[in-house]
C-alpha cells in the first residue's frame, strides 16, 4: 500500500484567520498535513499555537480561508454543511476533553448513538455495541448513567463512541488533560490499541509528553506554523 | 497494524461525486424505532430539570383548563340561548314578506288570512312538532284609574304550553287556557304592579281594530308572570289568540310559527316551506335571535381574546423553557453535531420535547376542565343576573369534544412551533461556537 493511497487525512497550504472584534488572529499559516490509516498523531504546542484549528478543520467543523484538506482521497473544501455533517456522521469519530457525554443516556446510548443516526438496524447495533464496550472494558456498566462513572471510564465511554462507527479519523482534543495520570495512562493505552486495531486515524491535541511518547508521530506547533 | 475483517467493514467514504444530500446518504430515520429513540430522548429532556417542567407543565394545565372551561361556558350559554330563542319564536317563523320588512299602518296590516288553511299543510309535514299562530298589537291596558301601552301577543294556550313546556315563570295565578267562557290575559308582573291587578281583577283592553277604529274589551288577570327582563314584564301581556282577533276585528295572524322535531333540521325545512309557498317569507330562529346574536357576538370576542392571551401565556412559557433548556445545552447539541446529527434531526428532538411539555400540560388541562364540568353538574352553581335581567342562571360547562380536540390540538402545535423556533438558532449555528459555549 502506497503512502498517498494510505492517507486518511491531507492538508495543502492551509490557512486560517479569525477575527476577534478589529483584532485579526492568523490561527493557521500554510499548514501541510499528511495524516496515514492507522497512525496515531499527536499535535503539540503552546495554547493558541493553531492545535485546535487543525482538529476542526480535520474534523470538518469548521472550513479553512484557503488551501485543500482532502479526506480519504477526495477534496472536501467545498463541501457545503449538509455534506460535512453527513461526512462526520459516516467517517469521523470525536474524543473530547471534558468527554461530552449525553447525560440523560444511559453508556450504551450513549455509544449506540453515532450508529443509530448513521440508520444502522437495531440488531447490528446491539451486537456493535457490547463489542465496543467491552473492548473499553465497561460492557458491565452499559446501563448506566455517565454521572455514575469515574472521568476515566467517561472517557473510555467517549472513546467507544468514537470508534464504535470504525471511523476513518478519529480526533480527540486534549483527551488526557481532565483526567489523572493514572487513568490518563489507561486512556492512552486503549486508544493506541484501539486505533491499531481497527486502523482509524488518531489526530490527538495535547500537552500531555506522556502521551506524545506513545504516538507514531509528533508534530509541534507555534504561532500556526509547523516547526 | 490493521485486522483486514474490521478494514474491510469499516464506514466508506462516500465514492467520488456522490450527491451527499441525496436521500440516499441521509439515514433512514423515519422507522417506528427511530422515532421512539427520538421521543424517549426527548422525555428524558424534559426530565432533566424537573421543577421547570413541572412548573411549565402546570401553567399549560391551567391555561388549557381556563380556556376549555371557558369555552364551555360560552357553549352551554350559546344552547341555551338558541334553544330559548327557538322555543320563543318557533324553528321557523311564517308570515308576509311585509310582516318582516315594513311598519303597519294598522293591526294586522300584513298578517296571513289563510292561516288555518296553512297551519293544517304544515303540520302534514312529518318533522313538523307544531304550528302555532301569533296575533302581535300594541294599545293600551287600563284598570279604570290607570292605563299603560302593552305590548300584547295572542296565542293558542294549550299549544303553546303543550309545544314550549313552562317557558313563562308564573309568578301568580294560572296559565292561559282555551275555551275560556270570559276573554282573560296574563301580565307581566312589572305591569300587574302597576295596575295594582292580581289573580281575577279585571282590566281592559284598548287597540286600533284592522280598519282603524278604536275598540276595547274587558278581560280577566288569570296569572301574572316573568320574563326574567323587567322591562318587557312592565309592557307584556299575553291572551289567547281568539280575545285578540275579537279586540282587533279580524281572523288574520301575525305569523305561524312553526316547530320541528329537532334543531338541525331547520334549515332543511326552511328551504322546502318555502319553496312550497313562494309568495310567503320563511325565516329561521336564528334571523330574530337578535339577542342571542349579540350575546354570542359579545361572548366570541370576550373569550377569543381570552383563549388567545391564555394561548399566548402558555406557548410563553413552554418557550421560555425551551429557551432555557437549549441555551444550557449549546454545547451538547454542539457535540451531537459533531458526531453528524442534522440540524432536522436536532429540531425534531427539540420539537418533542415541547410538545412534551405542551400535551403533558393540555392533556392535564383536560383533565381539569372535565372535573369542573362534572363538578357543577353535581353541585350546582348560579350565576348572578346578568344586566338588566332580573333572574340568574345555572353556570352549566358543556363537554364538546370537537372543541377540546381543536384546543389541544392547536395548543401543541404552537408549543411544537415555539421550541423548534427558539432552537433553530442553536441548531443551526456553527458547531465550533457551540462546542465553546460555556
Amino acid at each position: 500500500m502506497s503512502q498517498a493511497a494510505a492517507s486518511v487525512v491531507e492538508m495543502h497550504g492551509v490557512h486560517k484567520t479569525y477575527h476577534l472584534g478589529e483584532h485579526v488572529i492568523p490561527a493557521l499559516q500554510g499548514i501541510d498535513l499528511n495524516v496515514r490509516s492507522g497512525e496515531l498523531l499527536a499535535l503539540t504546542g503552546p495554547s493558541g499555537s493553531g492545535k485546535s484549528t487543525i482538529l476542526n478543520l480535520c474534523g470538518l467543523i469548521d472550513t479553512p480561508d484557503s488551501g485543500d484538506i482532502v479526506l480519504g482521497g477526495k477534496s472536501v473544501t467545498g463541501l457545503n454543511e449538509m455534506q460535512r455533517t453527513l461526512l462526520r456522521r459516516d467517517a469521523l469519530g470525536f474524543v473530547f476533553q471534558n468527554f461530552n457525554l449525553v447525560p440523560v443516556m444511559t453508556v450504551a446510548e450513549n455509544v449506540d448513538y453515532p450508529l443509530f443516526i448513521a440508520g444502522v438496524p437495531a440488531a447490528e447495533r446491539r451486537e456493535r455495541v457490547a463489542a465496543q464496550l467491552k473492548a473499553v472494558g465497561l460492557f458491565e456498566h452499559a446501563q448506566h448513567r455517565p454521572d455514575a462513572l469515574s472521568g476515566g471510564q467517561r472517557q473510555r465511554v467517549a472513546i467507544a463512541r468514537a470508534l464504535v462507527k470504525r471511523p476513518r479519523l478519529v480526533i480527540a482534543d486534549e483527551p488526557t488533560a481532565s483526567l489523572d495520570s493514572h487513568t490518563a495512562d489507561q486512556v492512552l493505552e486503549l486508544m493506541r490499541e484501539l486505533g491499531h486495531a481497527e486502523g482509524a486515524a488518531f489526530v490527538i491535541a495535547t500537552h500531555d509528553s506522556r502521551l506524545t511518547s506513545r504516538c507514531d508521530r509528533v508534530l509541534a506547533l507555534l504561532d500556526g506554523r509547523l516547526v | 497494524m490493521t485486522t483486514p475483517t474490521l478494514v474491510a467493514s469499516r464506514t466508506a467514504l462516500p465514492p467520488e461525486g456522490a450527491n451527499l444530500a441525496s436521500p440516499h446518504f441521509v439515514s433512514p430515520r423515519g422507522g417506528p424505532s427511530g422515532n421512539f429513540m427520538w421521543m424517549k430522548f426527548a422525555v428524558l429532556n424534559t426530565l432533566r430539570n424537573r421543577r421547570r417542567s413541572l412548573v411549565t407543565v402546570s401553567i399549560a394545565a391551567l391555561g388549557t383548563a381556563a380556556i376549555l372551561v371557558a369555552g364551555g361556558f360560552a357553549l352551554s350559554t350559546y344552547q341555551g340561548l338558541s334553544e330559548m330563542a327557538a322555543r320563543s319564536t318557533g324553528h321557523l317563523i311564517m308570515a308576509k314578506p311585509d310582516q318582516f320588512n315594513k311598519d303597519e299602518d294598522t293591526p294586522l296590516q300584513h298578517g296571513l288570512d289563510n292561516a288555518q288553511e296553512l297551519r293544517k299543510q304544515l303540520l302534514a309535514d312529518p318533522q313538523v312538532r307544531q304550528v302555532l299562530p301569533r296575533v302581535e298589537f300594541s294599545g293600551l291596558i287600563s284598570n279604570g284609574e290607570k292605563s299603560t301601552v302593552m305590548m300584547a301577543t295572542g296565542i293558542d294556550p294549550d299549544s303553546e304550553f303543550a309545544v314550549k313546556g313552562p317557558f313563562l315563570t308564573v309568578t301568580a295565578g294560572e296559565v292561559l287556557s282555551s275555551g275560556s267562557k270570559e276573554p282573560e290575559v296574563m301580565l307581566g308582573e312589572g305591569l300587574a304592579k302597576s295596575l295594582k291587578a292580581k289573580p281575577g281583577s279585571s282590566l281592559t283592553l284598548l287597540a286600533s281594530t284592522t280598519e282603524g277604529a278604536l275598540n276595547a274589551m274587558d278581560v280577566i288577570v288569570k296569572g301574572t308572570f316573568s320574563t326574567g327582563v323587567p322591562d318587557m314584564d312592565r309592557r307584556f301581556i299575553y291572551t289567547d289568540i281568539a280575545t285578540a282577533q275579537k279586540l282587533l276585528n279580524t281572523q288574520r295572524v301575525s305569523s305561524l310559527g312553526v316547530f320541528l322535531a329537532r334543531m338541525e333540521m331547520t334549515d332543511a325545512a326552511r328551504q322546502r316551506f318555502a319553496n312550497a309557498n313562494p309568495t310567503l317569507t320563511v325565516q329561521t330562529w336564528l334571523d330574530q335571535a337578535f339577542f342571542y346574536k349579540s350575546v354570542k357576538d359579545l361572548y366570541n370576542r370576550i373569550f377569543g381574546a381570552l383563549g388567545m392571551i391564555i394561548g399566548l401565556i402558555v406557548v410563553f412559557v413552554v418557550t421560555n423553557a425551551m429557551a432555557m433548556a437549549i441555551i444550557e445545552r449549546t454545547r451538547e447539541i454542539g457535540t451531537l453535531r459533531a458526531l453528524g446529527t442534522l440540524p432536522s434531526q436536532l429540531l425534531r428532538t427539540l420539537g418533542l420535547e415541547g410538545m412534551v411539555l405542551g400535551g403533558v400540560g393540555t392533556m392535564a388541562g383536560a383533565v381539569v376542565a372535565i372535573a369542573v364540568t362534572v363538578f357543577l353538574l353535581v353541585v350546582p352553581m348560579e350565576m348572578p343576573p346578568p344586566p338588566g335581567q332580573s333572574k340568574g342562571y345555572p353556570l352549566i360547562i358543556s363537554f364538546d369534544l370537537t372543541m377540546y380536540l381543536a384546543t389541544m390540538l392547536t395548543m401543541v402545535t404552537l408549543t411544537v412551533l415555539a421550541s423548534i423556533w427558539v432552537a433553530r438558532k442553536t441548531v443551526n449555528m456553527p458547531v465550533v461556537d457551540a462546542l465553546a459555549h460555556t
